[in-house]
């Protein structure tokens, strides 16, 4: 029998390096490996000794398309220490920013990254060409995603203005209704973009991993909960708890610190899948309704299907942003967004929201001149990899057993890894 | 020079590669952020590699490499230098790039780094060194600052690379241009900004924006350090607080050491 090795290096359109190694001996797969090569950059090191305001700053320079999610995490942990209330605008200007990058990570992710897989082409440039239409209604979606963070934050990439307690600088009335009007005539062309990656075709494989997202009693939550809860293992946790609940861990072959549900050793997805699953009932109507439309509710557990629920979540974050902008304009949280006055203080908090790829917790203990002691971050890739390898060989296994040539299982395999949305320098620390 | 002859003085498309190295994509994130003018841009060049956006492989000629990300491994250390044999023209862009930023702050002190983040350093993160920028490696052609760099500024610069131009980049400091917009200036409110030893350029995004600069452009050649830590006694900031915050863009700067 033969003996086949699969060598892909450095993965193309996904953010990060990455290799991936398959080995099949005799129509058996052997060896299923996800290699992060991406250098350390040793962030938790550099926060230390460090005052708290510099955090945030240094923290989103881990991802530049997840720094909203970076900013607004830090602030989270900084602010249940020191023992903060921000106002309700405040907390909505949050939301802002963190859909926003939804718009900025999900638009790119699909449309540049995932999409040529499913058209057979190298990049998405040919398209411009193809399917002019398609193309720009996708730039556009994205623009819109910067448009959205550099409005609310000042700058598509890591953004100026959210900082401990508030926002240094709002926008005008009128310019929070221009955005709503905007956000609001792209729900057409994201509404139709579900059934575009609905439509296409991809292996039917279930994750047998466990699946961790934010939840809420009432609400599809990013960005104000504070619990966090593993949906196969039903257990929630309070994110204060979340070292006793994820267990990391480092492999070899891999720059990732790797993660698993703590009580029962599983791996387990993280990203628009698991929020889907966790919090379906409370999708915006026309997210429903589009989710609906195209069979994806819970359980769902093929993770190609990610792709499907990160364009639901587009729908989604138009609706529910267009809603946010109408009422800062209108005036209706309370409270202004100014920064609120506090006071230092030593303690540990944990800050938690859901990133654009996942459940991302920021641990942090400061001393009481505010200088980090202690920094621990853990992305949504951290934890993704451990289950991507897992489904990796599920794929694997049963191309093979189709009888599948090796060029094709390794395009599939390309294909679910970047379904995962991995951001691999995100997941070296 | 006319306007359709590209530095090497032939008329053909020159060829570009884009290189990510220890970063946070922020910086390619921006150039894919100019959608309208990217096209308009590609239409100059011919983009051969660009991984963040396309699995076509590194091909072994091409004219002009863009760099982002700070040197953290032997194997970038390698790289870049294969990169100054094959291109004539070399840009760096980012904070990462130009002056080691954010990942240089792990410069200090470097060697017992990996060893409090990791229990056992896996293989994979490749045999690491003490961050540096780009510039300390190889020559580098033109520079793209900040962090993340503003994508117009790269498109001028490519431009400028492409095409020839007489532009002198300003070392000036940033107040300058900041006292011109008029938002009033963070050290009469007792408030810590390195605007004032930061080079200008950057039309003080930061401070029109209601937040001190932080010094991703990095520190300006013309910065008169003593100065400006008078300046901080003056108005009650703690001198140790500016040095600090000055490592965050600068901690491979030598200046810093000096004064
Ligand atoms: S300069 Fe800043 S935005 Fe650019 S790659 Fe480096 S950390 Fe990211
Ligand atoms: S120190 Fe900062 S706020 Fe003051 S003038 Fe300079 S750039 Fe502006
Ligand atoms: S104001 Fe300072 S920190 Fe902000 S962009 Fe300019 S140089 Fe960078």
């Amino acid at each position: 029998m033969t003996k086949t090795a699969i060598q892909v290096d450095h993965i193309a359109r996904i953010e990060g390096h990455g290799n991936v190694h398959v080995v099949i001996d005799g129509g058996e797969v052997k060896t299923v490996e996800m290699n992060v090569v991406e250098p350390a950059r040793l962030f938790e090191s550099m926060v230390r000794g460090r005052r708290f305001e510099e955090v945030p700053y240094i923290a989103s320079r881990i991802c530049g398309i997840c720094s909203s999610s970076h900013v607004v995490t830090d602030l989270l942990a900084i602010e249940r220490i020191f023992g903060i209330e921000v106002t309700d605008r405040t907390r909505a200007l949050r939301d802002l920013l963190v859909y926003g990058s939804y718009l900025q990570n999900h638009a790119t992710h699909l449309f540049v990254f995932a999409a040529p897989d499913f058209l057979g082409h190298k990049s998405v440039f040919p398209l411009a060409d193809e399917a002019p239409e398609l193309f720009e209604q996708a730039l556009a979606l994205k623009a819109l995603g910067n448009e959205l963070c550099t409005k609310v934050g000042g700058r598509s990439v890591h953004p100026i203005t959210a900082v401990v307690g508030g926002f240094t600088h709002e926008i005008t009335p009128e310019e929070y209704l221009e955005l709503a009007e905007k956000l609001e005539s792209m729900q057409e062309f994201a509404v139709s973009a579900v059934d575009l990656f609905h439509s296409f075709e991809c292996p039917d494989i279930q994750t047998e991993g466990d699946m961790l997202a934010m939840g809420a009693p009432n609400r599809y939550a990013v960005s104000d909960s504070r619990m966090a809860r593993f949906i196969d293992a039903a257990l929630s946790f309070d994110c204060d708890e979340v070292d006793r609940a994820i267990e990391e861990y480092s492999v070899n072959h891999s720059a990732a610190l790797c993660a698993r549900v703590r009580s029962t050793g599983k791996p387990y997805f993280t990203g628009a899948l698991a929020r889907i699953n966790q919090s379906w009932q409370f999708l915006g109507r026309q997210a429903k309704l589009a989710a609906a439309k195209v069979g994806l509710r819970p359980p769902e557990r093929n993770p190609f299907n990610n792709n499907v629920s990160q364009a639901v979540e587009i729908v989604d974050a138009l609706e529910r942003c267009a809603e946010l902008c109408r009422r800062l304009a209108n005036d209706e949280f309370e409270g202004s967004s100014e920064p609120v006055p506090f006071q230092v203080k030593a303690g540990f908090g944990v800050g938690f929201t859901e990133a654009p790829r996942g459940a991302l917790f920021h641990e942090l203990e400061l001393d009481d001149e505010g200088r980090v002691v202690r920094a621990s971050i853990i992305t949504p890739t951290a934890q993704n990899v451990a289950n991507l390898e897992a489904d990796m060989r599920i794929l694997a296994e049963k191309l093979v057993a189709d009888g599948a040539a090796a060029d094709e299982v390794q395009l599939e395999i390309e294909k679910l890894v970047r379904a995962y949305d991995p951001c691999l320098s995100c997941s070296v620390h | 020079m006319n306007e359709n002859t590209n530095v090497q003085g032939t008329s053909a498309v020159p060829r570009v590669v884009v290189v990510g190295l220890a970063s946070c994509f922020g910086c390619q994130l921006q150039i894919t952020n100019i959608e309208a003018h990217l096209m308009e841009v590609l239409g100059q060049i011919d983009l051969q590699y660009w991984q963040l956006a396309s699995s076509d492989p590194m091909p072994e000629e091409f004219d002009v490499a863009v760099i982002e990300g700070a040197v953290t491994t032997e194997e970038s250390e390698h790289l870049v230098e294969e990169l100054r044999q094959k291109a004539d023209t070399i840009i760096a862009i980012g904070a990462c790039a130009t002056t080691a930023g954010i990942p240089g702050m792990a410069a200090e002190g470097f060697i017992q780094r990996p060893g409090s983040v990791y229990d056992l350093v896996p293989e994979a993160c490749g045999e690491m060194i003490s961050p540096r920028a780009v510039g300390s490696v190889i020559d580098v052609d033109y520079e793209v600052r900040c962090c993340p760099i503003d994508a117009y500024d790269f498109v001028d610069v490519l431009q400028r690379a492409l095409y020839g131009s007489n532009k002198i980049d300003s070392t000036a400091t940033m107040c300058g241009s900041c006292k011109r917009n008029e938002t009033g200036c963070f050290y009469t409110k007792g408030v810590m900004c390195l605007g004032l030893v930061t080079r200008a350029g950057c039309d003080a995004r930061c401070v029109n924006l209601g937040r001190p600069c932080n010094g991703c452009r990095g520190l300006s050649p013309d910065a008169n350090l003593p100065a400006a830590r008078e300046a901080c006694r003056a108005a009650g900031i703690p001198v140790e607080d500016f040095d600090k915050a000055l490592e965050m863009f600068n901690q491979t700067d030598p200046a810093l050491r000096q004064a």
